[in-house]
């Protein structure tokens, strides 16, 4: 039992050590910041990542065979004390006088406890909370459940990040589908919300949930659970073969050339936010990517006959380059979504061991079972845990009434 | 309506050094006058907190000011209902005092109201944080309860020894109380992180120490209950678990920063 005690005193200090010194950096920002010999020791001790570290698993397993023991050796034991209380109260002898009088007003205060009461051998036994015996079998239970559920559901848990254009479906693995349809950085009152339309469908495409997805609201399908995760913003661009009347919309996340022929085409380079004109006329690009785009600009070179001309360009405008006309479109901004799927047996699991852990505690804390033994002479209480609050309320019950 | 704020702090703090004086003297009539004030500025908390939520147009616990007042106001109304329940002074000697300086270190606190960040718009928002106040303030009561009993045991027994039982036994169903109600923001914010971030757990320095603090008072109750310790060593490890409490609720956002910090 001390063991288990030892384990967590151990746990407190790993977590305080992992939470104290910054994790997963560097080496070298560990030199900088705490020298060079701390660093050191703190590299050799794997503080750098206890959570990672094997001595942390070794500790949880420790943990989860400790809390295993003791649920498995307390079950019996708990079982023979609850079926035992009720006979031993009926043999018990009392252990405290009563006087004249005291047995009716013990025994008053104990149905205003709302404790049973039954006739025994003469005597009458009252109990209560029989049910808490089990609190504390159910707590370490619960631990030990919280920690095995919760282990299963991120070992278990398959997570991707993509960015899906607005329009645009995504096909996962298993053929389910998720379209963005429409998403949004500001709400229409004008205040940042960032959000994405989703109409996720099944892989047989029978079943399907569509659901405006945020912080705090992911859509939840058949084992997936999708979430708003991050945002960007791409450059649009309209390519028109003059030659032959063929139209196509790309979407421009990264640099690229965009020719026909392999030698004439517009390199796209980067899109900017938005510029500053100085007092003399110059222009300073914004390169900073996490405000509005309010005034776009697109970073381009216009490449023809082997000559690569740099051009700023904005929205609206159109540059041709030998047969092929590029009109520069608004920006359009698009979702970094999290695609998570989980077993939904394991995620159910571990809501019902949260749940049980809160109730055990309540068990645990709350429920304490009790027998009182109550004859014309004394009484006798009866009680696994302690029962400090029912003696003191049963002597000052007394007490108060002489 | 700030005023009513202010007036709450002063208010504690008449109750507090009234309430000291009473007990030291034995004056009956302090003690009354302390938990007449003591309910006075409980009501004027009350009131202030009520404005601020409507004003804000929501539960008014989103930032390190209206937590820290959350956090007073949940010790005001268990030292009321504790003091309703028993009729003991030494709960509100303990829960005035508690109440005051919570109060005043929030008075520090940025006290703009600021909407509501997208990452607290939630249905575990009441729940999660609204537990954690009580939880603080349970562990807080408790640790004053352990000094209290500290300091009548250096006196020799200034109280009877029932009453020394009492204070003991008060701090160990304070902490049965505030674990539960700890159990219950972990896993709320465990099943509220999952919902937000996809992650159950990010060893956030506000989880970890959330941890921590859980786990010391799980050895606490471990200790009380499987290895019947009692009275003064009891006494000392609910007074220092509480400068573990102060440093989660206080300590972690201005030393460390991570997920939480928009509880600053």
């Amino acid at each position: 039992m001390q063991f288990g005690m030892i384990l967590l005193v151990l746990v407190i200090a790993c977590s305080a050590a992992g939470s104290l010194i910054v994790q997963q950096r560097e080496p070298m920002e560990y030199v900088n910041r705490y020298g060079s010999q701390t660093a050191q020791l703190i590299l050799a001790l794997k503080l750098n990542d206890v959570f990672s570290a094997p001595y942390f698993f070794v500790l949880m397993a420790a943990l989860c065979l400790n809390l295993t023991l003791c649920s498995i050796l307390r079950l019996p034991r708990t079982m023979k004390a609850a079926q035992q209380l009720r006979t031993n109260a009926c043999g018990v002898q009392p252990t405290s006088a009563l006087e004249q009088g005291q047995a009716d007003r013990l025994c008053g205060l104990l149905k205003k406890r709302h404790f049973r009461c039954e006739e025994c051998d003469g005597r009458k036994i009252y109990t209560k909370n029989l049910f808490g015996f089990y609190g504390s079998f159910l707590t370490h239970l619960s631990f030990l459940l919280v920690l095995v559920v919760g282990a299963a559901a991120v070992v278990t848990a398959q997570v991707t990040d993509q960015t899906v254009m607005p329009g645009e479906t995504l096909v996962l693995d298993d053929g389910a589908s998720i379209t963005v349809e429409a998403f949004q950085i500001e709400d229409a009152t004008g205040k940042l919300d960032y959000a994405s339309q989703l109409v996720m469908k099944s892989a047989d495409g029978k079943r399907e949930a569509a659901k405006q997805i945020r912080v705090n609201e992911p859509l939840s399908f058949e084992g997936y659970k999708v979430y708003q995760q991050t945002y960007g913003t791409a450059g649009s661009v309209l390519i028109h073969n003059n030659l032959n009347g063929a139209s196509e919309v790309m979407t421009l996340i990264e640099a690229c050339f965009l020719t026909l022929d392999g030698k004439n085409g517009m390199f796209f380079q980067a899109l900017y936010p938005g510029y500053v004109t100085d007092a003399d006329g110059s222009v300073t690009l914004i390169t900073s990517t996490s405000g509005d785009y309010s005034d776009p600009v697109y970073d381009v070179l216009s490449v023809s006959a082997g000559m690569m001309t740099p051009v700023l360009a904005f929205p609206g405008e159109t540059l041709t380059i030998g047969d092929v006309s590029f009109t520069l479109q608004d920006p359009v901004s698009y979702p970094g979504l999290r695609i998570k799927h989980m077993n939904t047996a394991i995620l159910g699991a571990l809501y019902a061991v949260f749940l049980l852990m809160v109730a055990a505690l309540y068990l645990c804390f709350f429920t304490v079972p009790v027998a009182v033994a109550v004859t014309q002479d004394g009484y006798a209480v009866l009680a696994p845990k302690t029962q400090t609050g029912l003696l003191i309320d049963i002597q000052s019950c007394l007490e108060e009434e002489e | 309506m700030e005023i009513l704020f202010f007036a709450s702090i002063v208010v504690y703090f008449a109750a507090t050094m009234l309430q000291a004086v009473g007990v030291a003297l034995r004056k009956e009539k302090l003690c009354r006058a302390a938990r007449i004030a003591f309910a006075v500025g409980f009501a004027l908390h009350t009131i202030f907190t009520a404005w601020r939520g409507i004003a804000a147009g929501r539960l008014p616990l989103a930032n390190q000011f209206e937590f820290a007042s959350g956090f007073a106001w949940s010790a005001a109304i268990m030292g009321l209902v504790l003091y309703a329940r028993l009729k003991q002074e030494w709960v509100l000697t303990v829960s005035m005092p508690v109440a005051f300086l919570v109060l005043s270190y929030a008075a520090f606190q940025p006290m703009e109201i600021k909407e509501l960040m997208p990452a607290l718009r939630s249905t575990w928002f009441a729940l999660h944080i609204g537990s954690a106040t009580f939880s603080y303030a349970a562990f807080a009561i408790a640790g004053g309860l352990g000094a209290h009993y500290l300091i009548q045991l250096k006196k020799g027994h200034a109280e009877s020894e029932i009453r020394m039982k009492q204070t003991d036994y008060m701090a160990y169903r304070l902490i049965c109380l505030g674990f539960l109600l700890l159990t219950v923001v972990i896993l709320s914010g465990a099943i509220w992180a999952e919902q937000a971030w996809s992650r159950w757990w990010s060893w956030d320095p506000k989880e970890t120490w959330a941890l921590i603090t859980w786990i010391l008072y799980a050895i606490y109750l471990h200790q009380r209950m499987r290895m019947k310790w009692q009275g003064r060593r009891m006494a000392w490890f609910a007074v220092i678990a509480v400068f573990c409490v102060l440093f989660t609720f206080a300590g972690v956002n201005k030393l460390l920063p991570g997920l939480h910090s928009y509880a600053v």
